[in-house]
């Protein structure tokens, strides 16, 4: 079992991606689970609609509104491009905003599940103390769902490195540039006799997404463990 | 009452006859640029029901050998049919050469001040200035090189006209031709090069160049009954390479296979 060089590129092509789209994602992903799990607001239900629908969506339907939306002459592409000469059509950084929003709501998901099981009476009894809302935050709030975070930032690095609908479509499958590991597997899929190939990238990928889903779950226990703990103390 | 309600709504899906793959009929594994005629050319069918299942020539191979219901198979690519000859997966006394096509290079029809492209009427003729084309930053649409058939031929063909060097790095490689006819048709990319019956369903799209054939391995779609095919497949097989349905193809601008009048 060898990896030839397009394999190589692949994958690491993937990883770069994968690890990106994780950290531009994680931050927001954080605030949009702490607004949806604390918050009372009218429309909630719809914000929640709309950071699920990556989830539901066809991806190839995904990828096509980011062509539409963020390509070279869709409104956000071209706003980019002007202010900040970015440019996401056929490079790698497209295919980072892809994986980025497809991972988004399972890293949401993750985070939301974590700051519900958090008691309100410790952040209340940090207040009550003094402390601000920052504060709170920052001193309560986030070192109780820092196992939680982690568990939504692996999965949402898994589904980066698997993404393949929304990324084809949006940034095409130039080898080098946007053929992620998905992909890859796709093109030699496609060519007779390429199988040996295929059976390599697709056991890469299933280490890789097995992994992921281990050390998520591990991550999970030790948040309920950690805050079922601290509840008892109350 | 909700919960009702949606027993009913089950209850009734449940009974709707699934009516695509119908049993008495037979089905068409066929490459996805064939939709549109190939429809039309099975609705005229006389003496049997016909329905086609579509997607890229290595998928439809493969699952016909998986044992997939098809009665008749219609790749774009040779390699793939020969795959399925060698594995036994089609009657090889059946398999004929069903039609051709061509490959041409189109730009949008958008013009070249709403879309930032280079104007074409400003450009030195193809195939020589193809760079100039694709502007400061643009590339060029194709299927990809190694997997996609109508990809391989661009590629044969740039490789052929020496103008590989220059496009090279240039390219949008997509997982389908239909993809790249897309990213045209939306302007994302100044050029592309496709098969000439895609260029002529696209209104979004303009021809600006016809790959000469001479340079170029014939573009042939082969079709053959499948082993497992059931009765009427070699019927609809005649069919399908008769001149009524010939014009059918014609019309959709797919050409008569590669060594015929």
């Amino acid at each position: 079992m060898t990896l030839g060089p397009e394999a190589m590129t692949a994958l690491g092509l993937s990883l770069r991606v994968s690890l990106v789209a994780t950290l531009l994602a994680l931050p927001l992903a954080v605030a949009t689970a702490y607004v949806l799990a604390r918050w009372r607001f009218r429309g909630k239900s719809l914000v929640n609609a709309l950071v699920h629908l990556p989830l539901v969506l066809p991806p190839v339907v995904t990828g096509y509104i980011l062509l539409l939306v963020f390509g070279r002459q869709g409104p956000a592409g071209q706003l980019l491009h002007e202010l900040f000469g970015i440019t996401l059509a056929f490079r790698w950084t497209g295919a980072a905003l892809a994986a980025a929003i497809m991972g988004f709501p399972l890293m949401v998901r993750a985070i939301r599940l974590a700051i519900e099981a958090v008691d309100p009476r410790l952040e209340e009894a940090a207040e009550t103390l003094g402390a601000g809302r920052w504060a709170v935050f920052g001193t309560i709030t986030l070192p109780l769902i820092a196992p939680g975070i982690l568990a939504g930032a692996v999965l949402g690095f898994a589904k980066a490195m698997g993404e393949f609908g929304a990324t084809i479509t949006f940034v095409a499958n130039i080898p080098g540039q946007t053929q992620t590991l998905p992909s890859a597997i796709y093109a030699f899929l496609q060519i007779p006799g390429a199988e040996n190939e295929v059976y390599t990238l697709v056991l890469l990928s299933l280490a890789v997404a097995l992994a992921a889903v281990v050390i998520s779950d591990h991550l999970a226990a030790r948040v309920a463990r950690r805050i079922s703990g601290r509840s008892r103390q109350t | 009452m909700g919960k009702s309600l949606l027993i009913l709504v089950a209850a009734v899906l449940l009974c709707l006859p699934l009516r695509a793959g119908a049993g008495d009929g037979l089905v068409v594994h066929a490459a996805a640029s064939l939709k549109g005629p190939l429809d039309e050319v099975l609705a005229r069918w006389a003496d049997g029901n016909a329905v086609a299942s579509y997607g890229g020539s290595a998928a439809q191979a493969r699952q016909v050998l998986a044992g997939a219901p098809a009665d008749i198979v219609i790749l774009a690519n040779p390699d793939w049919m020969d795959w399925l000859e060698t594995r036994g997966g089609i009657i090889k006394a059946s398999r004929r050469d069903l039609l051709g096509n061509a490959l041409v290079m189109v730009v949008p029809v958008a013009s070249g001040k709403t879309t930032g492209w280079p104007d074409p009427a400003d450009l030195p003729d193809l195939p020589s200035g193809i760079a100039e084309w694709l502007g400061r930053d643009g590339r060029l649409a194709i299927g990809h090189t190694r997997s996609v058939p109508a990809g391989q031929y661009a590629r044969h063909w740039l490789e052929g006209a020496a103008l590989w060097p220059q496009v090279a790095q240039r390219l949008a490689e997509t997982e389908n031709v239909r993809a790249a006819l897309a990213l045209v048709a939306l302007a994302e990319a100044p050029a592309g090069i496709v098969y000439a019956t895609d260029a002529r369903a696209e209104p979004r799209v303009r021809e600006v160049f016809r790959l000469p054939s001479a340079g170029l391995p014939p573009v042939v779609y082969p079709a053959a009954v499948t082993t497992g095919a059931g009765a009427g497949a070699d019927a609809l097989l005649d069919w399908l390479a008769s001149d009524a349905a010939m014009a059918v193809f014609e019309a959709a601008g797919f050409l008569r296979p590669p060594g015929t009048p």
